[in-house]
């Protein structure tokens, strides 16, 4: 993975690869650090062994390479990366944080691109995305609202990625640029 | 303000819209997005085959994402379903590659031979 976009991205695809069809992101974030919680309502994983990359449920390949590149890939920095089952039900909790300033941190990558990219990969699927800045949660992107304006006619497919990147630019302009 | 019957024509269009996206469709293009794929540049790839799509401005052609497909080394890979006919797979499409896909398959129904994965059962 070349940078943060990436990982995102790939995380993601875990929830819609579980069954998921809601998956809510939140991001907080200062020059020096990059936390995200991500939450999704798909068949829950089973235990901590995954960040081993041996433990896959793919039939494909036997080793699962996202998480634990993801893990990496926080740990580099001196961050984590913690996943857990919410309940006995299923769902899926993780959690990252990188540090930006260190020496071995991946570039932020283009973050409105991971929206846009997973509004068209699953348009079945809904994702909040909040930003969290002095403790107050803000929703900035809800792919269920987007759906329901372009029911309205308000927004089409076609004015849609560009809708998602200029509401997620202005949100991470002062990342993107890492 | 718009009357009843326009809100109701507007929202079955958008329905249909939405049901073709994941339904049926002359051409539809999978993009494989596993962690090997998403490594290897597909979501790019993707995003190129999203443009071409609305630059050709015909509304019979999808584009989506599937899982991996399972050969890592050969990534990004992607399937191409034209309506009867036998499904295509490519293996390590860059955006190059993409464009003469789209011009070549989707666009005029040649098989590009150089970057040719696997042919499928009908
Ligand atoms: N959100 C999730 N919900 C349920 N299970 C998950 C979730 N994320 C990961 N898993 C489980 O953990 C395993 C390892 O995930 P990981 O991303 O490392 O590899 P993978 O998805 O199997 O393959 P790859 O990412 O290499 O394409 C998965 O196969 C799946 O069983
Ligand atoms: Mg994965």
């Amino acid at each position: 993975m070349k940078d943060l976009a990436d990982h995102l991205f790939d995380i993601i695809e875990n929830s819609v690869n579980a069954g998921a069809d809601e998956v809510i992101v939140k991001i907080a974030y200062t020059e020096s650090y990059f936390f995200c919680f991500i939450s999704d309502n798909g068949k829950g994983i089973s235990g901590q062994e995954v960040l081993d990359p041996f433990v896959t449920s793919r039939t494909t390949r036997r080793v699962g390479l996202g998480l634990p590149l993801l893990k990496r890939t926080a740990e580099d920095t001196g961050g984590y990366l913690k996943i857990k089952r919410i309940d006995e039900s299923g769902g899926t909790a993780l959690q990252f944080k990188m540090y930006l300033t260190h020496i071995d941190a991946k570039p932020v990558g283009d973050l409105a691109r991971t929206f846009s990219d997973i509004f068209f990969a699953w348009p079945e699927v809904t994702v909040r995305l909040f930003v969290i800045r002095d403790g107050i949660e803000r929703l900035i992107l809800d792919f269920q609202k987007l759906r329901d304006e372009i029911e309205q006619g308000l927004k089409n497919y076609t004015n849609i990625r560009k809708h998602i990147h200029e509401v997620s630019h202005k949100e991470f302009k002062d990342i993107n640029i890492i | 303000m718009k009357n009843i019957e326009e809100l109701k024509m507007m929202r079955e269009k958008v329905r249909q819209d939405l049901r073709l996206r994941s339904g049926q469709h002359r051409v539809r293009i999978v993009v494989g997005m596993g962690s090997c794929g998403i490594a290897a540049g597909a979501r790019e790839v993707m995003n190129e085959f999203v443009t071409l799509v609305e630059n050709s401005k015909k509304e019979d052609i999808v584009v989506t994402a599937s899982g991996c497909f399972g050969f890592c080394a050969q990534e990004p890979m992607i399937h191409i379903y034209v309506e009867d006919q036998r499904p295509v797979t490519y293996r390590n499409v860059d955006i190059e590659a993409a464009r003469l896909i789209f011009n070549e398959h989707v666009l005029n129904n040649k098989i590009v031979e150089q970057y040719l994965f696997s042919k499928g059962k009908k």
